[in-house]
């Protein structure tokens, strides 16, 4: 095996089995004892308000869109204390959450990342969030899903493009390590907040040709290895495009204290791939993917590389109901698409999904940014697509009905992203 | 769940043999005979009869779901008015059907969207959104062929998503959640090849149909007899399904509209299946539109609307029933001529 061959074989794995061996395999395959990544700083004030500010740290593509980082871990953490946290708890975090920005680079090649609270970690508090923050405990948000609902305190989540910061911020903010990149903490979460069960550390990764390299043998993606190399995705196709993503400016929280924070919603759905690639052809998926019209025209070729920052699905929209019903099937994106613009025209869910191998099951993390939480929940209820079966009985609760015969929601969580300057367990007020 | 409460849920339901597959006889497990060439474009009797086993039987919420199995299948999808053969994979180990209904009243529902997912210590073996299905023995239920990890101990969870399908009368209200239960299915070769299969070369392609299984507290996708339907006008045939018509003095309990409720109630000849899932259009004095997919405790399911009636009704099939097809109901349902009814 080549070099280059072997690395990728470990990469694969790694992030996903994660600990010091994990972190361990990737140091090896760079030849190296350190992550040797671009370090931080330790002046707060020179990194955004706002944490999920990504846009500008991470690659683009050559249209303008954006390129989430490779490597991706979400932690989903739970206060070892019952009740309020301390101050003394509040500082021992910050001190973690500051260690981390100086250990790493605010960017895809050192670490982007950010931390957020459930509605259940702010039900520890006597007053409730303020009326600025829409951010309501998770629910079922299709009539045939039953999701395990994530109500753990915290949710951090890393990214970057190389495995083993991702991996060597895990273990140090974790507290199984004294440093990060050569730079030791001051402190970490261990005793304060930790992952208590092993569904609770999740990962994943996207970009170019990685579904492709991870596909033999999942489950979920059938035999023949089907996931075309110029994917980003498991489902064959790229998603994100620039003109059909919310801008940072729209998913910020404009008032009150948590002012530039935003809500997150966080799904894991197991991706079931057989039929989709065994019973359909490439038109077949372009229309459920897209629309009926993107296949008749032949507006995507092989990955949808071609659409360059937009979708197109506005095109296809006056017609949606016409078209489904001639079709006999509904594209999972113009669905989506007719619930995903507010009174302005302005695009309100910044998407910012990951796919997974986690437990050897194709899976992806799915979270989205919004400013209120229930414009997220209003567009996955126009994804549904329960008007087109009731218009025709082609088009069924699940069948013909975009992707939702391929996807089962297995978690859904709902978190506020504080503002950097209140990240450290902030009170609701 | 308890098979005695079982059997009082389901009690209006001719119980009769006990565990599943009456009246057949083991013959030869060997390959399936090809489809015939020469089907008429209606039922016919299939080439082979194959038995199956009831595993269990579970509740959840407003549903009672039946799971069951059998060989491996060759079934065809509908979608739209094409139907495409899907054909038994070398990995299959057998074909798994669920049957989902609402144990006070035993009524068979249809639509609600149906998916499996079957573990193995914990493992997931299969998971996938399941078609409902339209077969002689059981009418409409879901099912799938699947391929397993050789003998053992698996976890079935059957799951149902809400309907959307208009309820009325005793049903308003009700189906419209998600539910699911987990069933434990023992599996072994051997106990799947003792299962009755019949090879019927004799009545093969005949226009006739294979007698409705029966099963003890299990109902199936029966349409309510002639009899018991309130006001009934006529009947016609089209596409070889039967088309009752009736005629209400008012829409059931949670249609809004007053004057005649007109509803159409299609079965498959013979064993009188409901033929869910299908457009239908009717003209009628000054109605000319389509009538609504309804669930009714009484009426059952059936497309209906609040009509400004004439004196006849022309009934048309504009989208043949959206469900898979079980051998011998493949080429039946698909085209329709409208037919006339006097009211």
């Amino acid at each position: 095996m080549s070099d280059d061959r072997t690395r990728r074989q470990v990469l694969k794995s790694a992030v996903a089995a994660g600990g010091a061996a994990g972190l361990a395999a990737c140091l090896d395959t760079q030849g190296g004892e350190t992550v040797d990544r671009p370090t931080g700083t330790d002046d707060l004030s020179a990194l955004p308000e706002r944490q999920f500010a990504w846009g500008e740290v991470v690659r683009h593509d050559e249209h303008g869109n954006e390129q989430l980082p490779r490597h991706q871990i979400l932690l989903y953490l739970t206060l070892e204390r019952d009740g309020r946290p301390t101050e003394t708890d509040r500082t021992q975090v910050e001190r973690a959450f500051a260690s981390l920005n100086r250990a790493f680079e605010w960017s895809h090649e050192g670490v982007v990342w950010s931390v957020a609270y459930s509605p259940s970690y702010f039900d520890r508090y006597d007053e409730p969030l303020p009326e600025s923050v829409d951010c309501p405990p998770p629910q079922s948000l299709s009539p045939f899903e039953q999701p395990t609902f994530d109500e753990q305190d915290l949710l951090v989540h890393l990214a970057s493009d190389h495995a083993a910061a991702v991996l060597a911020a895990e273990e140090t903010l974790r507290g199984n390590r004294d440093s990060a990149n050569g730079v030791t903490f001051d402190a970490s979460l261990d005793g304060v907040a930790t992952v208590a069960t092993e569904t609770d550390r999740r990962t994943g990764f996207v970009g170019t040709g990685m579904p492709a390299e991870r596909q033999s043998g999942l489950d979920g993606i059938p035999d023949g290895e089907p996931v075309p190399e110029t994917s980003p995705l498991f489902m064959g196709f790229k998603a994100g495009f620039a003109q059909n993503q919310a801008t940072e400016n729209r998913v910020a929280i404009e008032s009150g204290p948590f002012a530039g924070g935003t809500t997150k919603h966080v799904a894991r759905l197991r991706q079931r791939l057989d039929d989709w690639y065994d019973e359909h052809d490439f038109d077949e998926r372009v229309a459920e993917m897209f629309s009926p019209k993107h296949a008749e025209r032949g507006w995507v070729d092989d990955s949808g590389e071609n659409l360059g920052d937009g979708s197109r699905v506005e095109e296809t929209l006056d017609d949606i109901r016409e078209r489904a019903t001639e079709a006999g099937r509904v594209g999972h994106a113009q669905k989506a698409a007719r619930a995903n613009r507010d009174a302005d025209g302005n695009i309100r869910l910044l998407r910012r999904h990951f796919e997974s191998t986690d437990n050897d099951v194709a899976s992806l993390h799915f979270p989205s940014l919004q400013r209120e939480m229930s414009e997220f929940e209003t567009v996955r209820r126009a994804m549904n697509g329960v008007d087109f079966t009731e218009e025709t009985p082609v088009i069924r609760q699940r069948v013909n009905n975009g992707i939702l015969e391929y996807i089962f929601v297995t978690n859904r969580g709902n978190w506020l992203v504080p503002p950097l300057s209140k990240r450290a367990l902030p009170r609701p007020r | 769940m308890n098979r005695r409460t079982l059997l009082q849920a389901g009690g209006t339901l001719g119980a009769a043999a006990l565990a599943g597959c009456s009246g057949l006889v083991t013959t030869e497990p060997a390959g399936n005979p090809p489809v015939i060439d020469d089907r008429p474009s209606a039922v016919y009797f299939p080439t082979h009869v194959e038995g199956m086993e009831l595993i269990d039987i579970g509740t959840s919420g407003d549903y009672q779901f039946g799971l069951f199995y059998s060989y491996p299948h060759r079934f065809w999808n509908v979608g739209g008015a094409e139907t495409t053969r899907t054909g038994i994979d070398p990995d299959d180990d057998i074909h798994l059907m669920a049957s989902v209904w609402d144990g006070e009243t035993g009524q068979v529902l249809p639509e609600t969207g149906a998916s499996l997912t079957v573990r193995r210590d914990g493992d997931l073996v299969f998971n996938e959104v399941i078609y409902p299905m339209l077969s002689q023995r059981m009418g409409t239920h879901y099912g799938a062929n699947a391929g397993l990890a050789g003998d053992g101990s698996y976890e079935v969870t059957v799951s149902v998503g809400g309907m959307a399908t208009r309820r009325t009368g005793g049903f308003e209200g009700r189906f419209g959640e998600p539910a699911s239960t987990t069933i434990t299915f023992d599996y072994a070769r051997s106990a799947r090849e003792e299962l009755p299969r019949r090879l019927t070369p004799d009545r093969a392609g005949e226009r006739a149909a294979v007698e409705p299984m029966e099963m003890e507290a299990v109902p199936i996708g029966v349409a309510p007899d002639r009899d018991v339907l309130p006001g009934v006008r006529g009947s016609g045939t089209s596409g070889d399904a039967e088309f009752l018509v009736g005629t209400l003095d008012a829409p059931p309990a949670g249609i809004d509209g007053s004057g005649t409720y007109l509803y159409v109630s299609p079965r498959t000849p013979s064993n009188q299946m409901t033929l869910p899932a299908m457009g239908i259009d009717a003209t009628t004095g000054s109605f000319d539109g389509e009538l609504t997919r309804t669930l009714d405790p009484e009426l059952g399911y059936h497309y209906g609307a609040v009509v400004d009636s004439g004196d006849a009704v022309t009934i048309t099939p504009t989208v043949p029933p959206q469900t898979a097809r079980h051998e011998g109901y493949e080429t039946a349902f698909l085209t329709f001529d409208p037919l006339e009814v006097t009211l």
